[in-house]
């Protein structure tokens, strides 16, 4: 395929801009990729894309400019996330739409063609997956096709790329050529009915264009076109419409919208019964269906689920704990040779900020990338071979009883990975009840970001045999208090009925590896270039803060002076003073300013500053501890900081702590995205106070306790 | 937000404006001011204020606009007034056996003074005494012929030789997806289910005459996973229920 990216287009560019629609899971993400080069988010589910992507490529002198849009069953808004296609295509911004559907539910996937067709939008057809429709034997007359509706129609198997060559010459070609408006037959009494209101219709709010659709909504009796029909004086369009809905009715005995939609489904039935030379021979899915006897068998398909849950934990962090190893090593080897550059004992500020704010800081972050990789592999192998779906199946009637939706669970799956997106996919559910509760607790789902903490913290105070159940604990423990805190807040704030749970289940489909290794290093990749940005940032900014102001005068040396301490060797004056610099330092007072509210949790000064931290991403946490040690003691290395935690504190601080970070004080861009996605501060500032409250208790519980029983 | 629960603060004229709106958007396909005031036998003015409150609580769509709607809440709202309605309207005529016009007026009058747990528990006596099949009808035709439509009462025992067809019409229920036990097929023959979720299930192709198969159902039991032309879908069986089918 050729795409030449990157390059800058010359000026005499023709640019045609292109949006990809179709049904969810039709694979329009994949083809934007595929088109653009782009990595973005593909899984074997419907509602993966929830937001406009734009990309773009440049071919035979023309810049495309395409739009992946979120996937739509019908331009009838429903969801947030439909309603986003749905605008984007109704404003008529593009050149070319360009309508992908899965060729094994042509019957379905096509009405939204049709209906795109009479929105008066210049279309293109991309039969996709054609490699599983022609595996099932269905073979379509594609010039026929085009033939009947004047338009390209190209088949495409988008995870390989295959036809986007044919499909980008195709959108080309149609962008410059006016091609006649392609008629959409809907049958006799609805055709003429759509061509009377047609005819009523004013150019003052609806474009001409889009005269074709307006018709049908207004026929249907859609409150938001009506609305805009009356403030544009279309009385007459109303009242024509209104009449024409009522006749329709009493004389076929359906309700409008049946019949309009039935006679979509007519038109493409119309169409394929002239396209379609063979029909599939075989079940496309019927490998699929014999897997899902297993997989979503009654009696075994939870303990199932479970254990893929338990396998893809397993393997983070058992399989993780060698190459975890080597990093830490080669960071903990680097410190020393950095540290080798100046004489032993040196108190060069240059020395300190690369051992303690950038190795100590940003290394102790970048040791968990392969855990972090391993969890996004099986979170990968999840979504990609549509086990997802089966998940949120399997698991509906639980999340029922807590007053969500099975649905809620995908936005939760994806929040092991990170919250931010798994807020956003929240906008796949139907009911804004519902999506709010859901995004509300989505930060007690441990994030990967939350995976260091654990693996710096767990170690530290459990001995080994504990550390699995420990963690097992702490993750299934953080879901269970999610979908406790659900079904209070829909029992209190969010009170309402149950949305349908209405949802559709792809055949599973092998991954490419390519693919699979693809999004593992785009994740991998976002978690490297964030431990080099904003945590670095961030490290460098806690090293100021510890490493200044610096004590001009030494208790100790005050002390020795005096006489009242005795003769101290060289290092332990060393260690002396360090400690003091750091109570001295700005995150030594702002901690110990704030050291009194945390006390009782058996958390001190130091705890404090990492806290801080945390609230700008998680993984500072792990960074700042790792900043305060390394000043404090000349020490460095994720296993001496290990070492040094079990020193200072006692299992049930370990403990809470752990508690408080997994439940407590959700990180600022959680806050930033809670604000954007529910719309009001308000939301975000009681997930924030409300988790943060809990933490609290839990870990005021848990150091109470186990001081007591100690 | 929640809104408030629409049942707690609906009052019996509101409801009655519920109705109408409804009746009139199903008969004639839309729903104005003026014929909103001309059914319920009011000026167009006193109209408004009933329709912002009701438009406040969420049930219908009125901004201060000729064409009014009911929204997916009120329709159900409506619907639910309507059917009580009805089954006051059935229980006076049917079972107390007053002549039609009669019966409804009482219903009228009775509906909305009622509580909702003595309506519950009326239409549940109601569908007791017309549904239960090991209930013996006879004494609701010997009641008739007893006390209200006979005067003669020492006939009364000479009317009922055996058992006979019952007055109230024992409505045999449609089958639903949800009868079906996974691996058969049914045809569809009427989606029931209202506003979006009603939308959505058609434009996943959910139509009349389509052939559906129940594939399986969830370990516990809800939701249940159907195939029709070739694509599979997950519903909750509350969806499920109101996809009526004839078995093939
Ligand atoms: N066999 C086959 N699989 C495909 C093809 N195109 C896409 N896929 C797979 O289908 C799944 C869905 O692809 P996406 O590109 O995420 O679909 P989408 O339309 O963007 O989905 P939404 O964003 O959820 O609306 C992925 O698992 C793809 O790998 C194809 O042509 N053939
Ligand atoms: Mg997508």
């Amino acid at each position: 395929m050729s795409r030449e990216l990157g390059e800058e287009p010359p000026s005499s560019l023709r640019i045609v801009r292109v949006a990809l629609a179709g049904n969810p899971n039709s694979g329009k993400t994949s083809l934007f990729n595929a088109l653009t080069g782009a990595n973005q988010h593909v899984g074997n589910y419907p509602g993966v894309t929830v937001e406009k992507r734009r990309g773009t490529c440049v071919r035979d002198g023309v810049r495309f400019e395409i739009l992946d849009l979120p996937g739509s069953y019908s331009l009838t808004s429903y969801t947030p996330e439909e309603r986003i296609a749905q605008e984007e295509i109704l404003e008529g911004n593009h050149d070319v739409v360009v309508v992908v559907v899965d060729s094994n539910t042509l019957n379905r996937s096509l009405v939204l063609l049709a209906q795109v067709m009479l929105t008066g939008a210049r279309p293109v057809l991309s039969l996709n997956m054609s490699d599983e429709a022609f595996r099932a034997g269905q073979r379509i007359d594609v010039d026929k096709m085009q033939v009947l509706l004047g338009f390209p129609v190209i088949e495409t198997v988008g995870h390989r790329g295959l036809g986007a060559d044919r499909l980008l010459e195709a959108i080309r070609k149609s962008a410059i050529t006016p091609a006649e408006r392609p008629r959409v037959v809907l049958g006799e009494r609805l055709d003429a009915a759509i061509l009377a209101i047609r005819a009523r219709l004013g150019t003052a709010v609806f474009a001409p264009a889009l005269h074709g659709w307006v018709a049908v909504k207004l026929l249907v009796g859609e409150q938001a076109f009506l609305d805009a029909a009356e403030r544009g004086q279309e009385e007459e369009a109303i009242r024509e419409a209104l009449q024409r809905r009522h006749q329709i009715e009493s004389e076929t005995g359906m309700d409008i919208s049946l019949f309009v939609t039935e006679r979509f489904f007519g038109f493409v039935d119309g169409l394929l019964k002239e396209v379609v030379t063979h029909r599939a021979r075989v079940d496309a899915r019927e490998l699929s269906n014999r897997i899902d006897k297993v997989l979503v068998n009654r009696v075994v398909g939870l303990p199932l689920f479970a254990l893929v849950m338990f396998g893809i934990f397993w393997v983070t962090f058992s399989v993780g704990e060698a190459p975890m190893g080597w990093i830490e090593a080669g960071f903990g080897a680097l410190g020393r040779w950095v540290s080798g550059w100046w004489p032993d004992g040196s108190s060069s500020v240059i020395r300190s900020l690369l051992v303690d704010g950038v190795i100590g800081g940003v290394g102790g972050v970048l040791v968990f990338l392969p855990n972090i990789l391993l969890l996004f592999l099986g979170l990968a192998f999840l979504e990609d071979t549509g086990y997802m779906a089966r998940a949120a199946f399997l698991m509906d009637r639980v999340m029922h009883l807590f007053g969500l939706h099975g649905k809620s669970f995908l936005p939760m799956l994806t929040g092991f990975g990170c919250t931010i997106p798994g807020i956003m996919a929240t906008r796949t559910l139907e009911n804004e009840r519902d999506r709010l509760t859901t995004m509300l607790v989505l930060p007690l789902i441990p994030c990967g970001a939350r995976l260091p903490i654990l693996m710096l913290l767990i170690p530290a105070f459990f001995a080994e045999s504990w550390r699995a159940p420990v963690l097992w604990a702490v993750y299934t423990g953080g879901i269970v208090l999610a979908l406790f805190l659900a079904l209070l807040l829909r029992r209190s704030l969010l009170r309402g009925e149950d949305a349908p749970f209405v949802m559709e289940l792809p055949p599973y489909r092998l991954p490419t590896l390519r693919a699979v290794v693809l999004k593992m290093w785009g994740r991998g990749w976002l978690y490297l270039r964030k431990a080099g940005t904003v945590i670095l940032a961030i490290s460098l900014l806690m090293w100021v803060i510890t490493a200044y102001p610096k004590p001009e005068q030494y208790q100790v040396d005050l002390e020795q002076a005096a006489g009242r301490l005795q003769e101290l060797d060289h290092e332990q004056l060393a260690a002396h003073r360090a400690a003091e610099d750091l109570r001295y330092s700005i995150a030594g007072r702002l901690g110990r300013t704030l050291e009194p509210i945390v006390a009782p949790l058996g958390f001190d000064w130091r705890i404090v500053t990492g806290m801080i931290g945390a609230f700008a991403a998680k993984e500072v946490f792990v960074a700042q501890m790792g900043i305060v040690y390394s000043m404090g003691e000349a020490t460095n290395g994720p296993e001496t900081l290990r070492a040094a935690l079990r020193r200072d504190y006692p299992p049930s601080v370990g403990l809470a702590l752990i508690l408080f970070l997994m439940i407590g004080a959700p990180c600022m861009a959680t806050v930033a995205i809670t604000r954007r996605e529910s719309g009001a501060w308000k939301w975000a500032l009681l997930q924030f106070g409300g988790l943060t409250a809990i933490a609290y208790l839990v870990s005021l519980v848990v150091y109470q306790v186990g001081r007591l029983v100690s | 937000m929640a809104p408030a629960d629409p049942t707690s603060t609906l009052t019996g004229a509101l409801e009655d404006y519920l109705e109408t709106i409804f009746l009139l958007v199903r008969d004639k396909g839309f729903a104005r001011v003026r014929d909103i005031a001309m059914a319920r036998e009011v000026k167009s003015g006193s109209v408004s204020p009933a329709l912002k409150r009701l438009s406040e609580m969420g049930l219908v769509n009125y901004e201060r606009r000729e064409y009014v709607g009911l929204t997916a809440e009120g329709e159900r709202e409506a619907r639910r007034v309507l059917a009580r309605h009805d089954l006051l309207g059935r229980f006076f005529s049917e079972i107390l056996g007053m002549s039609g016009e009669a019966a409804s007026r009482e219903a009228c009058a009775m509906e909305h003074s009622l509580s909702a747990e003595a309506m519950d528990r009326l239409v549940r006596f109601f569908e007791f005494l017309t549904i239960c099949p090991e209930m013996d009808l006879h004494w609701l035709e010997k009641f008739h012929c007893c006390t209200v439509v006979q005067e003669d009462v020492s006939s009364c025992t000479r009317v009922f030789p055996g058992p006979s067809k019952p007055r109230v019409d024992l409505r045999e229920e449609p089958k639903s997806v949800t009868d079906l036990v996974p691996g058969r097929e049914g045809r569809i023959r009427q989606v029931r289910a209202q506003g979006a979720v009603r939308q959505r299930l058609l434009d996943l192709g959910l139509l009349p005459e389509v052939v559906v198969r129940v594939e399986r159902v969830a370990p516990t039991g809800d939701p249940i996973w159907i195939s029709l032309q070739g694509s599979h879908i997950a519903l909750r069986r509350c969806e499920a229920e109101s996809v009526l089918i004839s078995e093939e």
